[in-house]
């Protein structure tokens, strides 16, 4: 049966944004002890400044405390801070499955959100025990009944179980962790050979790759030879740890334990989130289960704005990469754009935050082009093909399908909302699959949508329908046929690459004629007639014109007149050599970036 | 590729003084301060004595502001001193801008007297409510007044100053306004599309939408005015310029031929030995660096090769003679050609109708 490893607990907080993950967390850190009043530091777990800044979590951060029961045994607490978005579901599946159980967070306010939703069917796959934590009791509209009602109805988990709690007033803290001791099973090894899961890295200038791993069974220490089971390369262990929140050098981690190890690695791709770490001489027979190599879900052009940056941009992406597996880029040309980067993210918020960081950490200024996700065409010989970039989409008389991945889609609204979000989905080619009332107040809307469909305003939508009460959050739902077009844009008769995209056969005129539309905004007028054409397959479906310039002259150019003529014709003269030419048309890098730009 | 000698053979002397300020001119000027105007013309020769052994003259332009703002007296007494001064006895070609109100018979005869033959008139337009838009002191009938002036007082060679495209100007009053200069037998015309040029009352009232631009029309007056002025017998041999056959403006040519000149007074630009440089803009200032000895200058660059290309393209090819066609890129100037905006003869090349209204976008595409 294996020895049960009775004074450890592993668990994780689970909540929507902004009901006090964070908050709780710092909470039971204090309480324990773990840290002092003194070094306290609001939102402790969320080092990185982005994260502090948007209030989520973007890595995992395990730390381990020391609590003393009220059965008067003292207890070691590894909580684990999940990453808290959609976007990272593959890492917080990993952190769930280096868990036995979950503290739910649900703000009494609030009450259940989307993302509440979403994260208590994770927590159920992997059959963590959930606490639930109704939070921000001490708040004048807060409704614990109806919170415990919700939490009955559309999470079938008991209202009574709930632990009332105000981690901002610190109440309730000793309960939960009182529960944490008594409902959460305590980690069973099942035998004495090395499995750890590996949940999330970090990369260290001085030391190499960090990586966090739950051990489950056997024990690793300094000096041992390990192997990680999904590459199957071996490495020897230069030091092993936990987190107090500070690293703190231990002898070995052993089964139950939550820590890190270093290897000597160079990258953070060796060390791949949800892999095996096993002993190198006595290897495990099987892996732990779930791993899975990330795959981008979403897809987007980056490049330089000024062509030479090509080279920082390139060694700012490497930079990031180090700490960001889950970040892949590789080259690609465009001809409007010139030299530059495809990049796959994991979401949207992931492209976000790249992006973000490019431009505020390295200084990078960069066109992110519109996003795309992943197409699985299917050719009419059998062969399936991946297109991420609507550039490459084979010839339409070879292909015999085009599937596009899709999501299940949780949408809480007020109740007078349901309407305007039923128009928003069908708008977004996806279907309603049931709804449901949540209260007297609010229904909760699950249905299947393109992912594609949901990449750029869909959030905006329902927050601007609602007034900013409805929330949302999704997660894959495999891929579905559609009937999808290449919508490609010409200039004078020569298709320009950085403008095509995959656009539903339904919308392809509409939006064929708005970017024609745009582009005729941002085109100056020239010395030739500009012709800008949306074309489906071949056929014209939009045309506009940029009508030829008709009078640039200076009246008068004497003496006086020469220098500044000069000037100005030489920052003309600049100015075009700026644009991108095709054939004779001068497209400014304006067009491009109000044509392509993700937002 | 511009002349270069020992000598200077060109000379502008800026006076920027303006009874009223026009609300579209940029050019350097300030109202006529009586007090001030003794001491800068004493800056002016002191300035002009600087010159005196580089200068070995051919053409002389006044201009302004209004040259003709200064008294009789004070005109008399700066040209003489230029005169004793500066080598004018090669001078073919001196030229004066004349504000329609302010000159005399008497002024006139002055100036002829003193060796000044050509005479600029800034007319502007023979239509009352369009000089009143362009904030002009004169009135249509001293314009025409100082025109027979000008010619009783025995001007041979007069160019008239023509601006079109004014706010609420029509094509028929503009044509009107061809034909009344034409019916006046100018030697000289120049015809400028009014330009809303930065820091200007014009352009502040474009910007806010005050006044509006119909390109369509300024188009179809600027071809009218090139048709229109062919047929009265004016060769047009640069883009805003027209002369009898004999009236070329020697001192225009040297300008676009990238020659070299000097200026005197406030603002003023010079091309010399191969340095461009201009005078601070700024009478007061000017005035008293003069005398103190300091230099005026308030700008200088050096005009290397690849500089006196772009602007012999840029300026060459408004004029009737072009550019070399070796002057340019054929890979740039073959579209042009092609589609008609420029113009083979020989071995030169020249803007074409089509392309002369043009001119600026052109340029750009064709300078290295």
């Amino acid at each position: 049966m294996g020895k049960t490893i009775l004074r450890t607990r592993n668990f994780c907080i689970i909540a929507h944004i902004d009901h006090g993950k964070t908050t709780l967390s710092d909470r039971l850190l204090e309480f324990t002890g773990t840290i002092s009043e003194r070094e306290k530091q609001d939102q402790l777990l969320d080092s990185m400044e982005l994260e502090r800044e948007r209030g989520i979590t973007i890595k995992a951060h395990p730390v381990t405390m020391w609590y003393r029961a009220a059965d008067g045994l003292e207890y070691r607490l590894n909580l684990l801070d999940t990453p808290g978005h959609v976007d990272f579901s593959y890492e917080v599946s990993r952190s769930l499955a280096a868990c036995e159980g979950a503290i739910l967070v649900v703000d009494a306010a609030q009450g259940v959100e989307a993302q509440t939703v979403a994260n208590v069917h994770l927590a159920h796959k992997h059959k963590l025990v959930i606490i639930p934590v109704i939070n921000k009791i001490d708040l004048p509209n807060a409704d614990v009944e109806g919170v415990k009602k919700q939490l009955e109805d559309i999470l079938a988990i008991p209202g009574e179980e709930s632990i009332l709690c105000s981690a901002k007033q610190g109440i309730g803290i000793g309960e939960v962790l009182e529960a944490v001791v008594q409902r959460i099973p305590p980690p069973v090894e099942e035998d004495e050979i090395l499995r750890g899961l590996v949940f999330d890295s970090v990369f260290d200038g001085y030391r190499g790759v960090v990586g966090y791993v739950r051990i489950f069974s056997g024990s690793v220490e300094r000096g041992q030879e390990v192997t990680l089971m999904s590459t199957g390369r071996h490495y020897e262990v230069k030091e092993v740890g936990i987190f107090t929140p500070k690293p703190q050098v231990q002898e070995k981690l052993v089964a139950g334990d939550v820590g890190y190890f270093i290897a000597n690695i160079k990258t953070t791709a060796e060390v791949k989130v949800g892999d095996t770490l096993t002993d190198g001489k006595r290897p495990a027979e099987e892996p732990l289960p779930g791993f899975q190599e990330v795959r981008p879900m979403v897809f987007s052009g980056i490049y330089p704005i000024n062509t030479a940056d090509f080279e920082h941009l390139k060694a700012a992406m490497s930079k990031l990469q180090l700490n960001d597996a889950a970040f892949v880029f590789t080259p690609e040309s465009s001809v409007a754009l010139g030299f530059g980067f495809r990049c796959g993210f994991l979401g949207l918020l992931h492209m976000e935050i790249i992006q973000e960081r490019l431009r505020r950490e390295y200084n990078m200024d960069i066109i992110a082009t519109y996003p795309s996700v992943v197409y699985q065409v299917e050719k009419t010989n059998g062969e399936v093909v991946e297109v991420d970039n609507p550039a490459h989409l084979p010839d339409m008389s070879v292909v015999r399908e085009i599937r596009e991945p899709i999501v299940r889609c949780y949408v809480l609204v007020p109740n007078e909302n349901i309407g305007d979000i039923m128009q928003i989905m069908m708008e977004k080619r996806g279907t309603v699959e049931h709804t449901e009332s949540l209260d007297t107040r609010r229904v909760m809307i699950t249905g299947i949508l393109p992912l594609n469909e949901i990449l750029v305003d869909f959030h905006d939508k329902i927050k601007s329908v609602t007034r900013g009460y409805g929330s949302m959050d999704y997660e894959p739902a495999g891929y579905r046929a559609a009937d999808l077009v290449k919508l490609e844009m010409l200039v004078n008769g020569e298709v320009v690459d950085a403008f095509s995209s995959i656009v539903h056969r339904d919308k392809a005129e509409a939006r064929g004629r708005a970017l024609a539309q745009k582009l005729k905004e941002v085109i100056p007028r020239q010395l030739y007639q500009v012709a800008i054409q949306a074309a489906i397959g071949g056929k014209i479906i939009a045309r506009e014109n940029v009508s030829a310039l008709r009078k640039n002259v200076t009246a008068k150019c004497y003496g006086g007149d020469i220098t500044r003529k000069r000037k100005l014709l030489e920052k003309q003269k600049e100015g075009k050599k700026r644009m991108k030419a095709i054939g004779t048309v001068h497209i400014p890098q304006e067009a491009f970036i109000e044509v392509l730009k993700a937002n | 590729m511009g002349g270069v000698s020992a000598r200077c053979k060109h000379l502008y002397v800026h006076i920027p003084f303006c009874p009223k300020i026009c609300p579209y001119c940029n050019f350097y000027k300030e109202g006529a301060n009586r007090w001030k105007i003794p001491k800068f013309l004493d800056a002016l020769i002191l300035e002009s004595r600087k010159i005196a052994h580089l200068v070995e003259l051919e053409t002389v332009f006044v201009g302004g502001g209004t040259p003709t703002a200064l008294s009789s007296p004070q005109i008399q007494k700066l040209f003489l001193v230029f005169k004793q001064y500066l080598d004018f006895s090669k001078v073919s070609e001196w030229t004066i801008e004349i504000n329609p109100a302010t000159v005399s018979l008497e002024k006139a005869r002055l100036l002829l007297e003193l060796g000044v033959n050509r005479a600029s008139l800034g007319v502007q337009s023979w239509d009352s409510s369009q000089l009143l838009t362009l904030g002009r002191v004169h009135t249509i009938f001293q314009a025409e007044r100082s025109y027979n002036i000008l010619r009783d007082a025995g001007f041979k060679n007069i160019n008239i100053d023509l601006i079109f495209g004014i706010p609420g100007q029509t094509l028929k009053s503009w044509e009107k306004t061809l034909e009344k200069t034409c019916s006046l037998k100018p030697e000289h015309i120049s015809a400028y599309a009014l330009t809303y040029e930065e820091d200007t009352e014009f352009f502040f009232k474009l910007k806010n939408g005050i006044v509006q631009r119909d390109e369509d029309l300024e188009v179809r007056m600027f071809h009218l005015t090139q048709q229109y002025l062919e047929a009265a017998g004016y060769v047009g041999y640069e883009i805003s310029n027209f002369a009898k056959e004999g009236f070329e403006s020697k001192h225009n040519w040297a300008y676009w031929n990238g020659d070299e000149f000097l200026g005197l007074g406030p603002s003023a630009f010079s091309n010399f030995m191969g340095h461009r440089w201009q005078n601070i803009e700024n009478t007061e200032e000017y005035t008293n660096r003069v005398h103190a000895g300091i230099d005026p200058k308030n700008f200088d660059e050096i005009v290397d090769y690849e500089i006196k290309l772009r602007e012999k393209i840029a300026f060459g090819l408004r004029t009737r003679v072009g550019v070399p066609k070796f002057y340019l890129d054929e890979q740039k100037s073959g579209p042009l050609i092609e589609e008609g905006y420029l113009e083979v003869f020989g071995e030169n090349v020249k803007l074409s109708q089509l392309g002369k209204i043009l001119a600026d976008e052109i340029a750009a595409e064709l300078i290295p």
